[in-house]
C-alpha cells in the first residue's frame, strides 16, 4: 500500500511538473495560430524527454554524477565552461519567465501591475529553495500542479468537433494564412518547450538528492514514462482548447489572459478559481526547479558542494549562486520586458542549447567505466540517435528560422 | 603548472614545424592510491582538431556506433607522445625533442 502510494505520488508529481510557462504560453499560441496540426510536435517532444531524462536518471543513480559533473569531465575545463555560460544563460531566461509568470498570475486576480509582484515572487522562491525540504517542494507544486486538468474539462465542456479537431492533428497541414516557415518556427518552439535543458538538470541531480540506487530505477522510469505523457497531454489539452475558442475568433495570445479565455467561457468562476491555483504551483514549481538548476549547473561544473540535502552553510556557493541568479532574474523583469515574450523567446533558445546537454548524457550513458551493467541498451540507443539527429536539426534550424519569420510574427 | 595550461596549446616539432593540438594527458597511478597522486607520462597530440575526444580514445568505448566513428573520425592521424620526448613548454606551446616516437593513441582498458 505504501509502495502504491510512492508510485502514484512520483507519477502525479511528474504530470503537474511537466507543464511549465514555456509549455503553456507555446500551446496556447500555437493553438490559437494552428489549431491542432502542431500536436504531434508535443508527442515527439514528450518521446524525447521520457528518453533523456530516463537516461539522465540512470546515470546519476548508477554513478552517483549529476548531469553537469558529466559535462564538466567529459568536455573538459574549456568547452565545458562555454557549454555552462550557455547553458545557465538561458536556464536564467526560463527562470525569469517562470517568475514573470507567477507575477502575471497574481495580476490576473488582484488587477495589481507584475511589476511589482516581480521582487515578492522571487523572495517566495527564495524562501523555499531556503527552508523547504527537497520532497516536500517538489510533491507540493507537482500535486498542485495538476489543477491544470482544468485545461481537459474545459475541452470537454466546450463541446468542440471531436473529428475536426483529430482531423488537425492527424493529418497535419500548414494553415493557409500562415507561412511555412512560421510553422517550423512554432515546432521548434514547442519541441524547446517539452524538452526543456533544466528538466535533466534538475532530474538528475534530484536523483543525486533523493539518494537513488539502482534498485529505485523501476520508480523513476515510471514516474517519466507515465507522468510525462500524461503531462505532455495536459499541453495538447491547452493548445485544443486555444483551438477552440481562440482560433475561430483570431484573438492572438499576447499575455495570460487569453490561455484563461477558454477555461473561463466553458466553466466559469470555479474553472478559473482551479486554473489559478494550477498556474501559480506549475509557475512556481518551475521556478524552484529553475534555481535550483541555476545553482546545480555552476556547482557541478566548479565540484563545489551543492545540494539541498546539505545545510545551506554547508553549500555556501551553491545557494550564493540562486541567491544572484534570482536577483539577476528580477534585474531582468524590472526592465519592464514583458514575460510572455521572455518566455517565447526562452523556448527557442531552449532548442539551440539541447545538444549541449543531451549529447554528454547519450555519451556517458553509453560508457561501461560508469555505468557497469546499466549501459543503454539498443533501444536506448536507437531512440537516443535518432532524437540526436531531431535535436540537432532543431538547434541549427532554430535562430535562421527566428531571423526569417521576425520570430513568428 | 596546470593541465589546462597544457591541454589546446600547440605542439611542434624541434625544427618548428606545427604538429597539432594536445588534445589530452595520459596519466600512471604507478601503486599510489589517490588520483591526485598520478604522474603525467605522455600527451595526445590531434593533428586536425582541438576538441576534446569525449572519452572515445578508450577501445572499450564504441557506442553509440555513429558517434564513435565520428570522433575516431574527428580525431584520425592523433597520436600518443611520451613525457619524456618533450622538449620544453611555453605559453599555449608545446615543443618535442628531435626524433620524438609517435605512438598509437588508443587506451587499452
Amino acid at each position: 500500500m505504501k509502495r502504491l502510494f510512492a508510485v502514484a505520488l512520483g507519477v502525479l508529481t511528474a504530470i503537474g511538473g511537466f507543464v511549465d510557462i514555456g509549455d503553456m504560453v507555446t500551446n496556447a499560441v500555437v493553438g490559437s495560430r494552428f489549431g491542432m496540426s502542431l500536436a504531434w510536435v508535443v508527442v515527439v517532444g514528450v518521446i524525447g524527454i521520457c528518453v533523456f531524462a530516463n537516461m539522465s536518471g540512470r546515470v546519476a543513480a548508477v554513478s552517483g554524477r549529476a548531469t553537469f559533473e558529466i559535462i564538466r569531465e567529459r568536455l573538459g575545463s574549456r568547452a565545458g565552461l562555454a557549454n555552462l555560460g550557455a547553458s545557465f544563460l538561458i536556464n536564467l531566461m526560463t527562470m525569469a519567465a517562470e517568475i514573470g509568470g507567477i507575477a502575471l498570475v497574481l495580476q490576473l486576480i488582484t488587477g495589481i501591475g507584475p511589476l511589482l509582484w516581480v521582487p515578492l515572487a522571487a523572495f517566495g522562491v527564495w524562501i523555499v529553495v531556503w527552508r523547504a525540504k527537497f520532497s516536500h517542494l517538489e510533491n507540493a507544486t507537482g500535486m498542485l500542479g495538476l489543477s491544470l486538468i482544468v485545461f481537459v474539462v474545459a475541452v470537454i465542456m466546450l463541446g468542440p468537433d471531436w473529428g475536426a479537431l483529430a482531423r488537425q492533428a492527424l493529418v497535419p497541414a500548414v494553415p493557409s494564412d500562415e507561412a511555412p516557415a512560421t510553422y517550423w518556427y512554432y515546432a521548434i518552439a514547442l519541441f524547446g518547450a517539452a524538452m526543456t535543458p533544466y528538466e535533466v538538470f534538475f532530474f538528475s541531480s534530484g536523483a543525486v538528492e533523493e539518494g537513488w540506487r539502482r534498485r529505485d530505477l523501476g520508480q523513476a522510469r515510471l514516474n517519466v514514462l507515465v507522468g510525462f505523457p500524461l503531462g505532455g497531454f495536459l499541453s495538447i489539452a491547452i493548445a485544443a482548447s486555444a483551438a477552440i475558442v481562440l482560433l475561430p475568433q483570431a484573438i492572438d495570445v499576447t499575455s495570460l489572459s487569453q490561455v484563461a479565455l477558454p477555461v473561463v467561457q466553458a466553466g466559469g468562476t470555479i474553472a478559473f478559481c482551479f486554473l489559478i491555483v494550477g498556474m501559480l504551483a506549475a509557475f512556481f514549481g518551475a521556478a524552484l526547479e529553475t534555481t535550483l538548476s541555476s545553482g546545480y549547473t555552476i556547482a557541478q561544473y566548479f565540484g563545489w558542494s551543492w545540494g539541498k540535502f546539505r545545510a545551506p552553510a554547508a553549500a555556501s556557493r551553491f545557494h550564493v549562486v540562486m541567491i544572484v541568479g534570482l536577483l539577476a532574474a528580477i534585474g531582468i523583469l524590472l526592465t519592464g520586458v514583458d514575460p510572455i515574450l521572455v518566455t517565447e523567446y526562452s523556448v527557442v533558445f531552449s532548442a539551440v542549447a539541447l545538444p549541449l546537454t543531451y549529447i554528454p548524457i547519450l555519451i556517458v550513458a553509453n560508457d561501461r567505466d560508469y555505468m557497469g551493467r546499466d549501459v543503454n541498451g539498443p533501444v536506448a540507443n536507437a531512440f537516443g540517435l535518432v532524437y540526436l539527429v531531431i535535436i540537432l536539426v532543431a538547434s541549427i534550424a532554430a535562430i535562421p528560422l527566428m531571423i526569417v519569420t521576425g520570430a513568428g510574427a | 603548472m596546470l593541465l589546462s595550461d597544457i591541454l589546446g596549446s600547440a605542439a611542434f616539432d624541434g625544427d618548428g614545424n606545427r604538429l597539432g593540438a594536445v588534445v589530452d594527458a595520459r596519466f600512471r597511478l604507478e601503486g599510489r592510491t589517490s588520483p591526485a597522486q598520478a604522474r603525467m607520462v605522455a600527451l595526445i597530440i590531434s593533428p586536425r582538431s582541438t576538441s576534446s575526444y569525449l572519452g572515445y580514445e578508450r577501445k572499450a568505448a564504441s557506442r553509440p556506433v555513429i558517434l564513435d566513428r565520428l570522433l575516431r573520425w574527428m580525431h584520425r592521424g592523433s597520436y600518443l607522445v611520451n613525457w619524456e620526448d618533450v622538449a620544453h613548454i611555453e605559453l599555449h606551446r608545446v615543443v618535442l625533442r628531435p626524433g620524438f616516437e609517435r605512438r598509437d593513441a588508443a587506451l587499452e582498458e
